[in-house]
């Protein structure tokens, strides 16, 4: 949907003039995202096409959209990563599908390239009712059921009319999708004992928290709508950075980097 | 890129700022990130203990886990994940937080004597004592060896227990084998959920 990704870019372009740390971040973010609904549009625009999930017959058709996207890159992104575009934008298309191929088969969250420029392709794959093919990527509930790919963040929302409390989804850092999950357990590993599980709040980010386990010392961000129900999860959540370097200060890993690395 | 997930996290760790593994800058969000004020708590499912139905509930404790630091509930929620209630609680569930936070709870015995309006503070000793020499004095006077027919029943008639909601199973497995041993026949707990 349309609305989904205007949604994240105004929720960003909300967010960047008021930031304190990320203001950079949300700033370029929001560029990525236009970027990124750009794809998605001329993806799900083109007539008679629908992706078949296999990514190596629509690499063909995605690809016209790539110089587009890198060209975004080299204006906001900063000097290593406007470079490598810059880079990418002489590089051979057959070498481009090579390194998307790579990704595709062993998702890593420090391929920006990829994982940026796929997500919008993955997401019309999920929309349009396709399954995604030829991806070797683990199974089981902390991982996305549409794709496979490790949850980027967490966000509680209400889905009873009458209750207070949040159900907790996980958004997959891949697709974009979203899956149901339990409320009280680790994200990475499955760890259910309360005492080995921490949240940590800051007033700062009254709606954003740290879900830490000390048992496997991974974390996930948690956006909780039942505070702020305009917040965009994957948007608040680079907001919120400095939850990040304090998590990894205190000895926690992300289960997975945003796509600005933090 | 060249650099690994972990290579990255060092560096972020030993230099403090540093950039990101894409080339942010993370000097701004680490200045940030020194002003601010974390707290910790704990997410613990747990059921209310109110009534039968048995709604499942999460308690939120704030603490560090620090040795010196008492944990403290701050707020008590329906259990989204719970079959029963997903996530919704009564108005006297949603009131959980007040049976462990209310200053209006009892902390200390109290009687109010025969006649009496108003209640009284009895110290703990007093109304132990009390208690016995009431039970005592009771279960003499009312205490039934057999019924009409002969038979042995051994059963107290002139007292009666009923439990509350918030009795611990401890209390519970105390009050039956107390009110047993006497013969006690009235006997009640809410021990339902």
């Amino acid at each position: 949907m349309i609305e989904w990704w205007d949604k994240q870019i105004q929720r960003a372009d909300h967010l960047a003039p008021r930031a304190n740390g990320s203001k950079e971040l949300l700033n370029f973010y929001a560029q990525l995202l236009r970027a990124q609904k750009d794809i998605y549009e001329f993806l799900r625009s083109r007539k008679n096409w629908l992706p078949s999930g296999e990514l190596e017959c629509d690499l063909s058709v995605l690809l016209d959209t790539l110089p587009g996207f890198l060209k975004v890159i080299q204006s906001h992104g900063p000097e290593s990563l406007a470079a490598e575009a810059h880079d990418l934008l002489e590089t051979d298309p057959e070498v481009l599908a090579e390194r998307l191929m790579s990704y595709w088969h062993t998702p890593s969250d420090i391929q920006f390239f990829e994982k940026a420029f796929l997500q919008p392709y993955l997401r019309w794959v999920a929309e349009s009712g396709a399954r995604p093919v030829g991806r070797s990527v683990s199974a089981g509930e902390r991982y996305c059921p549409f794709c496979g790919g490790s949850p980027q963040v967490s966000f509680l929302q209400n889905k009873e009319t009458t209750a207070e409390s949040g159900n907790r989804d996980l958004i997959c850092a891949t697709c974009l999708s979203s899956w149901e999950f339990r409320r009280v357990v680790c994200a990475n590993c499955g760890e259910e004992r309360p005492a080995k599980l921490g949240y940590f709040h800051s007033p700062e980010f009254d709606h954003v928290r740290i879900e830490a386990c000390d048992t496997c010392k991974h974390y996930i961000k948690g956006v909780d709508l039942t505070r702020v129900g305009f917040a965009a999860p994957i948007v608040d959540e680079i907001n919120a950075a400095p939850l990040d370097l304090w998590a990894r200060e205190h000895g926690y890993t992300k289960i997975e980097l945003n796509l600005v690395g933090v | 890129m060249e650099v690994s997930r972990r290579t990255f996290i060092r560096t972020t760790l030993i230099g403090g700022a540093g950039v990101t593994v894409f080339g942010f800058s993370l000097a701004p969000v680490y200045a940030q990130t020194q002003g601010l004020k974390i707290a910790r708590t704990t997410e613990t499912r747990s059921t209310c203990p109110y009534c039968s139905v048995s709604c499942g509930v999460i308690i939120h404790t704030l603490g560090d886990k620090a040795k010196n630091a008492t944990p403290q509930v701050v707020h008590v929620e329906g259990d989204p994940d719970h079959p029963i209630n997903r996530g919704t609680l009564c108005p006297k569930g949603a009131s959980l937080q007040q049976d462990i936070l209310n200053d209006r709870r009892l902390l200390k015995p109290q009687v109010r004597r025969p006649g009496a309006t108003d209640w009284e503070d009895i110290s703990w000793d007093d109304a132990i004592n009390e208690v016995a020499r009431w039970v005592k004095k009771t279960r003499d006077a009312t205490f039934v060896e057999k019924d009409k027919n002969g038979a042995t029943v051994n059963r107290c008639e002139g007292i009666g227990w009923t439990g509350g909601c918030t009795d611990t199973n401890e209390l519970n497995f105390l009050a039956v084998k107390a009110m047993r041993s006497m013969g006690v026949c009235y006997f009640e707990t809410q021990a339902r959920v």
